[in-house]
């Protein structure tokens, strides 16, 4: 081997230094960036609907417009119009809206007049926002007249009065369904995260009318089903966030994520029994708050729309555009019938079936003690099942109630059982006449069964 | 010449797989800039800011983004602030949206620019007990927008309430969650206390 030269072995001493410089400058150069706005900023926004109003209950549409940030640190200047009219059909009055000195529930509103707001046939709207320093618009819901929100009027609905929730009375389950070890065996469930972080369990679960649990084991990837004790896992593509999950009458499994690091935006993935890829396909809107199965496939309560919105029908995904115009503002039910729910204030719950544009029959639920999320609000019979959280600063439980044309008849409290982190509304399922409850403690992950009364 | 070349390319593999990439990573342009002093701050100005962080990731420890809506550090170790990737944490994005002082005894407003690298002193436990002069607790019930809720791990912050009693929570929760607006259930949940910043003006 010839000996290298003195030139040389300085050339190369050169390039290898002249090498990490600008390695360097180049690293540093794809580090931050100045701020260019992104793409994916555009106007945002925020708002509750009315959904089930009282006799000669004034009605304030409320809204959140939410801008770029400016550089002075001042918030949007917005602006906005909301078109609303008496009942489900015909045209729509604008009324625009008017600037609030406050933002603590939506800067913009607009006071309805009352011969809309106390339509018997109720009233129907959707709001075009608009940041006026960009021009940039957007629709809410985005289905617009195509799909607006919808309120009716409950006239002659069932009160209730919860009074001061008592804590520390809580049921037993009358079984305990799946008892899985915290692990990645089968019959095992996957456990993630750590004492500093908080830690995150199975994120949801489903119930078959034969009482067949499934499990979304998304730490581990997969789906596990107990039969008579025994489980059986199917490996399913999914990210590991924190997911809902229903399991369809014909063995399909539809797993609902959040965006994450690498997706921006929410979707819906569909397997196959056997737990192959479906299709995949983004929700209409920014945020999802539960996943449930209608008539013609699974739906997903979103907002800032507050509509079940269709992600597919008979089989096949509907895109974004398809969703938003097909947006209702209850969950349709087998027969036909909607379920629509409004938990409103401090400890206020109102509930109707729906058929068409007519309320059938009307629930409102107060109570002393703050209600919390609404878990499940379900048909048994015809009866009605709910499930809503009660707390205070430091307690909470779940309370659920079986609601009939006489008020309540049957009613009692769970202990919640959240040691570990699942996804917001998916810790309850009926089926049949039992109520499953996803638990977990530091040993693991379980479902409990309550069986309810049922009608003689 | 050759020796140069092939020497230049050495180095360049070396400065991508050494310190050069630990220690320039996204900070490297960050700035510390001042904030900006306002007699100003309102819940929906809050908004806009903490909305513009969604996608731009999670950094524990972290407070510095810019808004090309790409987190550039996806895969960064959970739980290591060494690793100077973009996105805020928990309580960092809640410090510069509620336009916190990194002394604890000041209430004033201070504004901080995305690109400003600053996570401020507060933990979420920090937050949860209502530490610091801008701070202090709320009932749950009565929480709104731009109020949080903490525990002694978590921080996020009511981005709007929802139909069926849950909150729309914008937050940096973890690495692989990023930043971004999330349907949680914190506002009834015993490990969370809420929070509120004192002093804003709409």
């Amino acid at each position: 081997m010839r000996r290298p030269s003195f030139r040389s072995l300085v050339g190369g001493a050169a390039g290898i230094a002249a090498g990490v410089i600008a390695g360097i400058g180049l690293t540093s150069l794809s580090a931050a960036s100045p701020p260019a706005l992104g793409f994916h900023i555009g106007l945002e926004a925020g708002h509750v609907p009315p959904v089930l109003t009282l006799p000669g209950e004034p009605v304030r549409l409320r809204y959140a417009i939410v801008c770029r940030p400016r550089d002075d640190g001042e918030p949007c200047d917005g602006s906005g119009e909301v078109y609303v009219r008496e009942g489900q059909g015909g045209s729509f009055q604008q009324l625009a809206l008017t600037r609030d000195a406050d933002s603590y529930a939506g800067r913009y509103f607009v006071d309805l007049p009352p011969s809309i707001a106390g339509s018997e046939r109720g009233f129907s709207y959707y709001a075009v926002l608009r940041d006026d320093s960009t021009g940039a618009t957007v629709t809410v819901p985005s289905g617009g007249a195509a799909a607006p929100q919808r309120s009716l009027p409950l006239r002659q609905m069932m009160g209730i009065d919860l009074g001061v929730h008592s804590f520390g009375q809580t049921q037993k389950p009358d079984a305990r369904a799946v008892d899985a070890q915290w692990g990645s065996d089968v019959g095992q469930a996957g456990l993630a995260g750590s004492r500093e972080l908080g830690f995150v369990g199975p994120s949801a679960f489903d119930v078959d009318a034969g009482g067949r649990v499934t499990l979304l084991d998304q730490v581990n990837r997969r789906v596990e089903r107990w039969t008579r004790g025994r489980a059986e896992a199917t490996p399913v593509a999914v990210s590991g966030g924190l997911a809902d999950f229903v399991a369809e009458p014909d063995g399909t499994l539809d797993v609902l994520e959040p965006p994450d690091r690498l997706t921006s935006a929410p979707v819906l993935r569909s397997f196959r029994p056997d737990g192959s890829a479906r299709w995949t396909q983004q929700l209409a809107d920014r945020t999802w708050a539960k996943l449930d199965v209608g008539p013609e496939g699974p739906v997903v309560q979103q907002q800032p729309s507050e509509q079940w919105r269709p992600v597919a029908e008979h089989g096949l995904a509907l895109g974004r555009a398809a969703q938003a115009v097909r947006g209702r503002t209850g969950r349709p039910l087998a027969n036909g019938r909607d379920v629509v729910v409004e938990r409103r204030g401090r400890a206020e719950i109102r509930i109707a079936e729906v058929a068409g544009n007519a309320v059938v029959r009307s629930w409102r639920i107060v109570g002393t003690t703050p209600l919390g999320e609404v878990q499940l609000v379900e048909p048994l019979g015809s009866r009605i099942v709910l499930v809503a959280k009660a707390y205070t600063e430091d307690r909470s439980e779940d309370v659920v109630v079986v609601l009939d044309r006489t008020g309540i008849a049957q009613s009692f409290s769970v202990d919640p059982h959240e040691w570990a982190e699942a996804a917001a509304l998916a810790r309850f399922r009926l089926a049949g006449s039992s109520l499953y409850q996803l638990g977990s403690a530091p040993s693991g992950a379980f479902v409990d069964r309550f069986d309810l009364e049922v009608e003689r | 010449m050759k020796a140069f070349l092939m020497a230049f390319g050495v180095g360049l593999v070396l400065a991508a797989a050494s310190g050069a990439q630990a220690y320039h990573r996204f900070w490297a342009g960050c700035n510390y800039d001042a904030p900006t002093f306002m007699t100003t701050m309102t819940r929906d100005a809050g908004q806009d800011y903490s909305n513009a962080a969604r996608y731009e990731g999670y950094q524990w420890g972290g407070g510095c983004w810019n808004y090309d809506d790409v987190d550039s550090y996806p895969y960064d170790a959970p739980g290591d602030a060494s690793t100077h990737g973009e996105g805020g944490d928990c309580s960092g994005l809640t410090f510069k949206t509620w336009r916190e002082s990194t002394d604890q005894w000041r209430d004033g407003r201070y504004y901080w620019r995305a690109l400003r690298n600053v996570h401020g002193p507060y933990t979420a436990g920090g937050f949860k007990s209502g530490q610091g002069a801008p701070n202090h607790t709320v009932n749950k019930s009565t929480a709104g927008v731009m109020d949080a809720f903490a525990s002694d791990t978590h921080i996020g912050m009511v981005f709007f309430r929802t139909l069926y009693g849950g909150d729309q929570i914008v937050e940096a929760k973890c690495e692989a969650c990023g930043t971004n607006i999330f349907y949680r259930t914190y506002r009834s949940d015993p490990n969370y206390g809420g929070v509120g910043r004192w002093g804003w003006t709409g």
